[in-house]
C-alpha cells in the first residue's frame, strides 16, 4: 500500500446513542447500576447485572457497551467466576480476522472469532444481545 | 452463546429461589423508548447514510405518513438534514447532536472542570499524534499501519477511533467553554 487512505477508517464514539441506552437501562430490574465511563464523556457504558439472576458461584456480571457514530459497535459480556471468568463479545467493525459482523465466543472471547450476521438496526442488535444473555442466565437455573 | 458449564449452575437448594425471569421487561421493549417520537428519533439516530421517509418508517415501525411528519419536524429542529429532493432523503445531523452535547456539558460542569477535561484531552491528542507520527487521525492508513507495525487491523482501528473520539471531545469542551449563552458566541476567559 502506498501509505495513502485505505477503505478502513476509525470513527468517534456515539455519545448520543450511549446516553439514550443508559437512560433506558437505568431503571430496568436486570441491572443494579449503569455507569458512564468516564463520567464527563462516555467512552462506554457499563451495565451491572443484579447478582440475584445468578447462582452464588457467579460473583458478578456486566455488559459493556461501545457504539460508534457510523453504527459500528462492540458489546462485551463478562462474568466474574472467582477462579476465572466468562467473556463473550458481539462486534461490528473492520478487522483482518473476521467479517465486519462477528462474535468472539466464550469462555475467553477468543480471536479470531466466528463470523456472524447481526441485525442491521441498532436496537434490534442490542435486544438480540440482551436476549442471549437472558437465555444464559435462565440456563443457570435448569438441571 | 453457550449455556453455563454444569458446575456453575444452581444446585437444588438454590433452585428453590430461582429468579422470576418472566417478570422482566422483554429486551425488545427495553431497548426502545415509550413514545412514537422516540421510535423516530432512534431511527434517525441510527442512520449512517441518507434514507427516504419510507425507509425511516420501516426502521421506526410506523407508517410513512407519520415518518414524513416527524422528518419535517426534525428538520425544523435541526435533528436531520435533507440531502436530496426527489426522492427526499434525510440523514442524521451530527452538528445538532454535538450542540446538544455542548449544552449538557455546560449544565453539568463548571468552567474549571471543563478546563481540566480539555487539558486531559489535548494531552491525549498529542500522544496519539506522536505515536502515529501524523497530525490528524484521518491521515492514518489503518491497514497499512497495521501491516507496518505488525499489529491487527482491529487494534489499530480501535486506537484511531479513540483518537477521533478525543478530537471530538476537544471541540465539544472548547465550545462548552466559549459559549456564554445558548448558541451565542460570547467569549469568556477560560483560565
Amino acid at each position: 500500500m502506498s501509505g495513502g487512505r485505505d477503505d478502513v477508517s476509525g470513527t468517534p464514539i456515539d455519545f448520543a446513542r450511549l446516553n439514550i441506552i443508559a437512560e433506558r437501562f437505568a431503571t430496568d430490574d436486570r441491572f443494579t447500576g449503569i455507569e458512564i465511563q468516564p463520567e464527563f464523556a462516555p467512552d462506554r457504558i457499563v451495565c451491572r447485572y443484579d447478582s440475584g439472576f445468578y447462582p452464588q458461584r457467579v460473583q458478578s456480571a456486566r455488559l459493556e457497551i461501545v457504539w460508534f457514530e457510523n453504527g459500528d459497535f462492540s458489546l462485551h459480556y463478562h462474568e466474574e467466576l472467582g477462579d476465572g471468568a466468562f467473556d463473550y463479545r458481539w462486534d461490528r467493525h473492520p478487522s483482518d480476522h473476521n467479517t465486519r459482523d462477528h462474535v468472539h465466543p466464550g469462555p475467553d472471547a477468543r480471536t479470531p472469532g466466528d463470523d456472524a450476521s447481526h441485525p442491521e438496526e441498532w436496537r434490534d442488535a442490542l435486544s438480540m444481545v440482551l436476549g442471549e444473555i437472558d437465555d444464559r442466565q435462565r440456563a443457570f437455573w435448569t438441571e | 452463546m453457550d449455556d453455563p458449564r454444569t458446575e456453575l449452575k444452581a444446585d437444588s437448594d438454590e433452585r428453590r429461589d430461582a429468579p422470576e425471569f418472566d417478570d422482566l421487561v422483554p429486551p425488545e421493549e427495553l431497548v426502545s423508548g415509550d413514545r412514537t417520537r422516540d421510535d423516530f428519533f432512534d431511527a434517525v439516530l441510527g442512520l449512517d447514510s441518507p434514507a427516504t421517509a419510507g425507509e425511516v418508517a420501516d426502521l421506526a415501525g410506523h407508517g410513512v405518513d407519520a415518518a414524513r411528519e416527524y422528518l419535517a419536524w426534525f428538520e425544523r429542529m435541526g435533528i436531520v438534514t435533507q440531502v436530496t429532493d426527489s426522492p427526499a432523503t434525510y440523514e442524521r445531523n451530527q452538528e445538532y447532536l454535538n450542540w446538544r452535547r455542548v449544552q449538557q456539558l455546560r449544565n453539568q460542569y463548571d468552567d474549571d472542570e471543563l478546563l481540566v477535561f480539555l487539558e486531559d484531552a489535548v494531552e491525549r491528542d498529542e500522544s496519539f499524534a506522536e505515536e502515529f507520527d501524523v497530525k490528524f487521525p484521518d491521515a492514518v492508513a489503518i491497514v497499512a499501519h497495521a501491516t507496518d507495525t505488525d499489529r491487527s487491523v482491529e487494534a489499530v482501528w480501535r486506537e484511531v477511533s479513540a483518537w477521533k473520539t478525543t478530537r471530538r471531545r476537544i471541540s465539544l469542551f472548547e465550545r462548552a467553554l466559549q459559549t456564554d449563552t445558548d448558541g451565542a458566541g460570547g467569549q469568556r476567559p477560560v483560565a
